[in-house]
C-alpha cells in the first residue's frame, strides 16, 4: 500500500477539519492532493502530534487530523502520554510507517523496521484505540470511523517507501504564508480574531 | 514562590490574556499552578517533555489561544528544537515563562542548577528570543504585561525569567 493512495481515499472526506503535517513525505502528498485552507504544515520533525494535540485541546469543537511519519513519532514518544492522559476525542493520528528514514539522502531503515511498535507504544502509553492498517480498504474504514465517531484515535498505518513522493512539485508556500492562510481560516469559521489589525 | 506571589503572577497572567498553558512541574514557581489548575479561564495541559509543552503551546496559538508554557530552565534548553522548529519558524505569539534556576537570585541554587543558570541569558541572546529576568515581586504584572505583548507584537516566542523573589519559598528555605 501507498501512502498517497491513503491520502487520496482521505482527501475527499476532510471538511472542516483542521489537518497538521509534520516533516514527511505526506506534507508534499497531502498538499498535491488538496487545497484545504485548514493545513497546516509545521515540518518539524517530532513536533506534528504534538502541534496537532495543541490545537484538539485549544479548540475543542473542532476535528484534527494530524498526518505523521514513524521516523517523526518516534523522536517525541512522550507525547503519546500527554494524548492518554488528556484524551482529546477531536483528536486523529495517522501515522504513515514505511519503516524508512526515507528523507535521509540514502534511505535509512527506522526501528519499526526492525522490532519497535508504534501501536504498542501508544497502547502502553494508555491509548486505548490504537490499531495498525496493512490495506487501503482498512485505512479506509479507519479514516470514516474517525470522522464519524467521536474518541481519540491513533491509527498506524503501515506503507511501502514510495520515492515518488520526491517526484511530486515541491509547495510554493512557506510557513509563514501557511500560519496566515491557516489562522485567517479559522478567523473566517469561527468567528474570531486571532490576529488583529496592526495599527 | 509564596503563595501571595504565586496568585499575584497569575492575576497577571490572566489580565494579560493568557487562557493556555503547557507545562512540566519545576521547583521553583510551583505554587502557582494549583491556581491555575483551579481557574476555568486556564486551559492547563501538563506534558512529560518541555518540547512537547512548546509544540502544543504552538498549536493552540494557531487556533487562537493565548498560550504559554511553563518549566524551569534547564527544560527551555530541552525545548530549544521545538521552539525554534515551530514557534520562529511559524511566527508564533508564545510567552515562555521560566524559572532562572541557576541564576544569581536563585536562592535555591546549587551544583544541580548552576550550569544552566551562567548560560540561559546567553542562549535566549543566541536565538534571538526577547526577554526579561525578574527578580523582585513589585509590578510583576506590568513584566507579565510586556513580555506577552513583545511576543504578541514580534509573533515570536518571548520568555519571562523569573529569579530573586520568585525563587523564595514562604517557608525560607534555602539551598
Amino acid at each position: 500500500m501507498k501512502r498517497i493512495e491513503c491520502l487520496r481515499l482521505l482527501a475527499p472526506l476532510v471538511t472542516d477539519e483542521l489537518v497538521v503535517t509534520s516533516l514527511t513525505g505526506a506534507n508534499w502528498e497531502w498538499r498535491y492532493l488538496t487545497d484545504h485552507e485548514g493545513s497546516m504544515n509545521v515540518s518539524s520533525m517530532g513536533s506534528g502530534t504534538a502541534v496537532g494535540a495543541g490545537m484538539a485541546l485549544g479548540l475543542p469543537r473542532r476535528r484534527v487530523i494530524v498526518l505523521e511519519s514513524d521516523g517523526s513519532s518516534l523522536m517525541d514518544l512522550s507525547c503519546l502520554a500527554t494524548l492518554a492522559t488528556y484524551q482529546p476525542p477531536n483528536l486523529k493520528v495517522f501515522v504513515f510507517d514505511n519503516e524508512m528514514y526515507s528523507g535521509s539522502r540514502i534511505s535509512h531503515r527506522s526501528p519499526t523496521g526492525v522490532r519497535t511498535s508504534l501501536e504498542g507504544i501508544a497502547r502502553g502509553a494508555g491509548i486505548e484505540h490504537a490499531v495498525t492498517v496493512r490495506d487501503v480498504a482498512a485505512f479506509e474504514r479507519e479514516a470514516r470511523l474517525a470522522l464519524a465517531e467521536p474518541g481519540l484515535r491513533y491509527v498506524v498505518v503501515k506503507v511501502e517507501e514510495d520515492p515518488d513522493a520526491r517526484k511530486l512539485p515541491k509547495p510554493t508556500v512557506d510557513y509563514l504564508e501557511n500560519k496566515y492562510r491557516f489562522v485567517r481560516y479559522i478567523e473566517r469559521t469561527e468567528g474570531q480574531v486571532i490576529f488583529p489589525t496592526l495599527r | 514562590m509564596t503563595p501571595e506571589l504565586a496568585a499575584r503572577v497569575v492575576g497577571g497572567l490572566k489580565a494579560a490574556g493568557i487562557d493556555f498553558v503547557a507545562y512540566l512541574p519545576e521547583s521553583r514557581l510551583i505554587e502557582m499552578l494549583p491556581l491555575l489548575e483551579r481557574d476555568e479561564a486556564f486551559t492547563v495541559v501538563c506534558a512529560s517533555h518541555e518540547g512537547t509543552a512548546v509544540s502544543i503551546a504552538c498549536g493552540a496559538a494557531l487556533v487562537g489561544r493565548r498560550p504559554m508554557v511553563y518549566m524551569e530552565a534547564s527544560g527551555l534548553f530541552l525545548s530549544l528544537y521545538n521552539v525554534l522548529s515551530v514557534g520562529v519558524r511559524c511566527g508564533l505569539p508564545l510567552l515562555l515563562v521560566v524559572s532562572h534556576t541557576g541564576s544569581t537570585g536563585d536562592r535555591l541554587n546549587s551544583a544541580t542548577f548552576a550550569g544552566y543558570g551562567a548560560r540561559t541569558t546567553a542562549v535566549l541572546d543566541g536565538i534571538r528570543i526577547p526577554y526579561q529576568v525578574v527578580d523582585a515581586g513589585d509590578r510583576i504584572e506590568e513584566r507579565i504585561a510586556d513580555v506577552a505583548r513583545a511576543a504578541s507584537a514580534a509573533k515570536s516566542p518571548a520568555c519571562l525569567l523569573l529569579t530573586g523573589e520568585f525563587t523564595a519559598t514562604a517557608e525560607g528555605q534555602t539551598a
